[in-house]
């Protein structure tokens, strides 16, 4: 277990050192981007961008910069963007990550016991009108992109409807949970429900096709064999390898979102977290904020799938032993 | 009896007395308090008044920070007007090239210090230490600016500048008609000596305004409240403020601003509203809509150095070709804009009204001419070229890129459009390297002056190839005209309205010559609060925050 | 349900002994076939597709309309009267000016105009081609290239896994959305070319290899795990002990196996991919104007989401439907392919 650890760790040393490289890359390949101008203000003097781009190091080679900025950002710390000046990068990381983290955990809640309600429906009642009317009600909200669906969902209780049947919902944006739980509530009840809806379609269709399979399976037979109640087989055995590929799609998933995937979403709610962050420095082609947010969410990722593959280990004996 | 009805008079008037004397003071008293909220989708950057050249922020530090001279601080073209304000006289000797300034005594920075003469000294040196965009373009006619130009840190303007007691005299090397109005923009405001020596970037500078930064955040909002070391030394030039507060939020989307500002949930929102919802703002919230003439200029400049638009036909096909009514529906109608063939905008100094492009060519704009355009293209030798039309991507420029790509097809090109980051797409098309042919641009003038429109965007000085710094994005190098320009700019010290004929006639040449195509000319839409009063909109900064109320 | 358990261990029914004999392919046909819930959506399919193809028959010769030219000052007809494309507002301000909604006549503005005047209906047909064509690409290429990675990552084990599961994360934690504006502004300028293929800015081939790629990791790792699982079976076990060799281990016992999720998860991937188009039509490097695509006229019709909502809801409701119906269908192909649909005993036998 410990070499495991150790293994992971190392490899996720390459690859969040892969990723913060081909940012970096990437970003000084795009034309336009050379912040200098930009920085120095419209129509500035040749003298005053040469005096910039000195300033911000932008005129020594690519590799000093790189080992520059990744030390400003991990050893020193006190990176600080482009586009707003003297704003330290770090701070502005940790201080939108609890906005994504209760967005992400609340529409994971939702997803999670939506979609094994329905996919545990769906796949008990197989082939029934309950089963189709479940799939389409999940496949529609597949089918929906989620800043779309944002929008709407704004258009109906921010303006629409706002007079009426919901206007308890409060302005965009997010409510800090220490400054009032009901409003922090209140303020993220839309925007749980709106990215919830894209994972429940996918996660009971998951959920449903691998109970179906597992039902089959030699063992949930032998259980039938041995006289076990049908729900007993559904629950112990049935759902447990079940839960295999629920639990593989849900880490990547889940930690996709956590280091700022629901960036789409948070920009229609008005939402300042990662995700915002990450699509604002996009538009603003902010290196130093692209670098600190990719590698923010590459982290995620990375631990995600490690853990993952644990779980994986522990739920399916059959792999523990390959 | 006679006497008691004289003693009721008397009183009487007394009274009337009283309250006519403190109705005045009891007018702001009563509309005095409460917090402005403002929002806007992204912040400005930095903070720093001399380095930050955007109107968002442009407009807040009319509040927060002053000059020795300042734009009036009033509706309508009286915001011309340059007023002193920490200087409170000035007079200019040594033929223009020196100016002697008279400091007020008794005003004080947020932080409790005096201003002094010292200060304003370190100031002037600071715009070359912290490397301001318009160090070299406003303020290289100091003595000793191109020493600090060249070494910034080390900047002293020896010669340039100096200050004793309560007088400054700063010296030029030539005599300079606009240096006035360079005096009066934020770059040039007074700040402690204190101050840091580079960008102060999120840390708000101590200012001598009603109002003073107490904190920025450029993810969630700025804050902005009592100077309580201010008091009114001229109206004209910082008048005290109705709100006790000002903020201003991040972070949400054009449609929510609107959304919000109509729930009354915020004051007023910087970005321009949707096309959506304009018509519902014109109906339902006309009394909250506010519509100002701008002289401000959208234009799309067309690269005159490499094909098809080297071509002056081509180039004066796309102007007989594009519709401009249709463009004008694009940003709202005829009530919003406003078609324009020029470069000088209406009512802006040096305007004669010009156009070229029409099916009947005059004054004004009335129709295109797309049978016209069409054999000009024809006779160019560059049809079928492809071409790529580059704009921002927010949702007016967007537009404006596709119906251009869409006329251009018409006439007889191969073109597509193609929507870049607004935080790019201003300094993208300068740079010859990106090889850009034709873009949208929109231009507010930093000036009250026509040069700031001909000269920095059409003359030789401006265009360096290869530089993200090349405003001239036509790359437009004519020198017989550059060669007017520089005289009308000469021409300014000693006859302005002789200069202004001179920048009419430059106007009509370089339309005529077509290294852009003049679109319109647009109007600032501000849509406030229910609870706002008192709408004041100056021309040069745009909606004064601070002398609206909210209660 | 004990009753179930012994019919399942007796012989099926005469009819099915007869159906045994045919080969697994035949059979998942036939099943097929008789799912007549998912040949009603291949059949939707099929519709829709068509009048995606359809697209220049419909613009030119029953609407009449260029919908690729910018018509702000047009006229068309409405109610049997004339009437401006583009309506000015006349009341209060005056300001704003609304394109016309649906008129719900096949040759006049069938959905509406859009905010440069063009036919929505029109648009949204063309707009089906590029869609359909970025979203099957893709998904082949993800599907494909995931088996390819997922099989060789799962049965070799060992190193090779490591490496491969190692740049799978890497693609997943990948900015995405960075290297799609950096390219697509790479490319204003200058085209790229590798041989044959010739990448503009406007050209599909840019999000199809982006999106494709990107999605490689969500299918692969779900393979690689069937793999491993695969290898510890008996039948493998079985196989191996008879001395077979690594391709035919991977060609006759693996790969029917892993291709037959694959080809479950195709239509869900393909579903994926649209919305994913869509999103990168959102952040403006996606399809390039004046072409279209359902993305971009999403992202036309948010402009217009208060005033003409049909312009945004149309294309969301196709990706919807032809969503649904891929699903519904791979539903049935999964349902066909599954191997142990010959003992299985469900309503529809």
């Amino acid at each position: 277990m410990l070499r495991f650890i150790a293994r992971r760790f190392v490899s996720m040393i390459f690859v969040l050192f892969s990723i913060s490289v081909l940012s970096f890359l990437i970003f000084f390949a795009t034309p336009g981007v050379d912040p200098a101008a930009r920085i120095a203000g419209r129509n500035a003097d040749q003298q005053t961008l040469k005096a910039v781009r000195h300033d911000f190091g932008l005129d020594r080679p690519l590799p000093v910069r790189y080992a520059l900025m990744m030390k400003k950002l991990f050893i020193t710390r006190d990176l600080t963007s482009y586009v707003n000046r003297g704003a330290k990068v770090i701070p502005q990381v940790t201080q939108a990550a609890p906005v994504t983290l209760s967005l992400v955990f609340g529409a994971a809640v939702i997803w999670v016991i939506a979609s094994i309600a329905m996919g545990m429906l769906a796949g008990v009642f197989r082939g029934t009108a309950i089963d189709t009317t479940v799939m389409i009600v999940g496949l529609i909200g597949i089918s929906m992109p989620v800043f779309w669906l944002g929008e709407v969902v704004n258009l109906i209780t921010q303006s629409r409807l706002h007079g009426s049947v919901f206007s308890w919902v409060p302005p965009l944006g997010y409510v800090p949970f220490t400054h009032s739980p009901w409003g922090w509530f209140k303020a993220l009840l839309f925007p749980w429900l709106t990215l919830s809806i894209l994972y429940i379609g996918i996660y009971a269709r998951v959920l449903r096709s691998a109970i179906v399979e597992a039902q089959e399976e030699d063992y949930v037979r032998t259980a039938r064999a041995k006289g076990l109640t049908e729900r007993r087989v559904l629950f112990r055995h049935a759902l447990r390898t079940s839960l295999i590929g629920f639990v593989s799609l849900f880490g990547l998933d889940f930690g996709a979102l956590v280091g700022g995937g629901a960036l789409l979403t948070e920009v229609v709610f008005g939402l300042h977290g990662v995700g915002k962050l990450t699509f604002d420095s996009l538009q603003n082609l902010d290196l130093p904020v692209i670098l600190a947010t990719v590698m923010y969410a590459a982290f995620f990722v990375v631990v995600a799938n490690a853990v993952v593959d644990l779980v994986y280990a522990w739920l399916d004996p059959r792999v523990r032993r390959a | 009896m006679r006497n008691r009805k004289s003693l009721i008079a008397l009183a009487l008037v007394a009274v009337i007395g009283v309250v006519a004397t403190g109705s005045s003071s009891a007018r702001t008293t009563s509309h005095r308090g409460g917090t402005l909220k403002l929002l806007a989708n992204a912040a400005g950057g930095t903070l720093d008044p001399q380095v930050n050249y955007t109107l968002q922020y442009w407009q807040l530090y009319q509040a927060t920070y002053d000059g020795l001279l300042a734009f009036q601080k009033a509706g309508g073209s009286a915001a011309f007007n340059v007023v002193p304000d920490l200087a409170s006289s000035y007079k200019t000797t040594n033929g223009g090239k020196s100016w002697v300034f008279t400091l007020r005594k008794g005003i004080k920075f947020s932080n409790g210090r005096p201003v002094t003469a010292n200060d304003v000294v370190a100031s002037f040196r600071r715009i070359f230490k912290v490397k301001s965009p318009t160090a070299g373009g406003f303020y290289n006619g100091i003595v000793g600016a191109s020493k600090c130009l060249k070494t910034p840190a080390t900047c002293t303007l020896a010669g340039g500048i100096s200050g004793k007691g309560n007088t400054v005299t700063i010296n030029l090397t030539a005599p300079d008609a606009e240096f006035k109005y360079k005096l009066a923009v934020p770059h040039a405001s007074i700040l402690p000596a204190s101050a840091p020596p580079n960008d102060a970037g999120s840390t708000p500078i101590p200012g001598t305004g009603a109002y003073y930064f107490s904190s920025y955040d450029s993810n969630k909002q700025l804050v902005m409240k009592r100077n309580p070391y201010f008091h009114v030394w001229s109206q004209l030039a910082q008048p005290d403020g109705y709100p006790d507060q000002i903020t201003q939020s991040f972070g949400l989307t054009v449609e929510a601003q609107v959304t919000a500002v109509e729930n009354g949930q915020a004051d007023w929102g910087y970005d321009f509203p949707p096309a959506d919802r304009l018509n519902e703002l014109g109906t339902k919230y006309a009394a909250q809509t506010h519509l100002t003439p701008l002289t401000a200029f959208w234009y799309a400049p067309m690269n005159v150095n490499i094909p098809p638009f080297t071509s002056l036909k081509a180039r004066q096909a796309v102007n007989y070709a594009i519709d401009r009514n249709a463009l004008i529906k694009i940003f709202g109608g005829p009530k919003l804009a406003t078609p324009s063939c020029q470069v000088l905008p209406p009512g802006f100094p040096g305007n004669k009204p010009y156009c070229p492009y029409t099916k009947n060519p005059g004054a004004t704009w009335s129709a295109p001419d797309v049978a016209k355009a069409k054999q000009l293209v024809n006779a160019s030798g560059q049809k079928g070229a492809k071409v790529v039309v580059i704009s921002a991507n927010d949702e007016v420029q967007k537009a404006v890129g596709v119906y251009l790509a869409s006329v251009l097809n018409e006439i007889g090109f191969k073109a597509t459009a193609k929507a870049i980051s607004g935080n790019i797409a201003f300094t993208y098309p300068q740079n010859t390297k990106n090889h850009v042919q034709i873009n949208v641009a929109a231009v507010v003038p930093g000036l009250p002056a026509a040069s700031d429109f001909l000269h920095i965007l059409f003359g030789c000085e401006s265009f360096h190839p290869g530089s993200d710094s090349s405003i001239n994005m036509a790359g437009f190098c004519n020198k017989p005209i550059n060669a007017q320009m520089n005289a009308a700019l000469k021409l300014e010290n000693t006859n302005f309205p002789k200069a202004n004929a001179m920048w009419a006639k430059i106007d009509r040449q370089v339309t005529d010559q077509a290294p852009m195509a003049t679109m319109f000319t647009p109007k600032h839409l501000d849509f406030v609060s229910k609870r706002v009063g008192n709408f004041v909109f100056s021309k040069q900064f745009y909606w004064l925050v601070d002398q609206s109320w909210v209660q | 349900m004990s009753g179930a358990i012994v019919d399942e261990v007796l012989a099926p029914a005469g009819g099915d002994l007869a159906i045994a004999a045919a080969g697994p392919w035949q059979l998942a046909r036939r099943r097929l076939l008789r799912n007549r819930v998912a040949l009603v959506m291949a059949g939707l399919l099929a519709v829709i597709v068509a009048l995606c193809l359809g697209a220049p028959l419909y613009a030119h010769h029953i609407a009449h309309t260029d919908p690729f030219r910018s018509n702000l000052d047009g006229t068309t007809i409405a109610n049997g009267k004339r009437v401006p494309v583009m309506v000015q507002s006349t009341q209060g301000l005056g300001l704003g000016v609304t394109p016309i909604g649906p008129t719900w006549d096949v040759h006049h503005y069938f959905l509406g105009a859009d905010g440069q005047g063009r036919d929505v209906a029109a648009r949204l047909l063309y707009g089906g081609r590029n869609s359909l064509l970025i979203g099957t690409s893709a998904a082949l290429i993800t599907c494909f290239l995931a088996v390819l990675v997922g099989v060789v990552a799962g049965f070799f084990g060992g190193l090779v896994d490591g490496i491969l599961s190692r740049l799978l994360d890497v693609v997943w934690a990948f900015p995405v959305y960075l290297l799609a504006i950096s390219l697509s502004t790479v490319l204003i300028a200058r085209g790229f070319s590798l041989g044959p293929l010739h990448l503009t800015s406007g050209s599909l081939l840019l999000p199809i290899t982006i999106i494709g790629l990107v999605y490689i990791p969500y299918v692969a790792r779900p393979i690689r795990g069937e793999v491993l699982s695969l290898r510890r079976r008996e039948f493998v076990e079985a196989a191996i002990g008879l001395g077979a060799s690594n391709w035919r281990l991977l060609w006759s016992d693996i790969l029917p196996n892993v291709v037959t999720t694959a080809i479950v998860l195709f239509p869900l991937m393909l579903a994926i991919d649209m919305l994913t188009e869509a999103a990168l039509s959102f952040l403006s490097i996606g399809v390039q104007e004046p072409k279209a695509s359902w993305g971009s006229i999403i992202l036309d019709g948010q402009d217009l989401l208060y005033t003409r909502p049909a312009v945004a809801l149309a294309p969301g409701i196709a990706i919807a439907l032809t969503v649904l119906a891929l699903n519904v269908l791979g539903d049935g192909i999964r349902d066909a392919l599954d191997p142990r649909a010959k003992l299985r005993k469900t309503k529809d036998d």
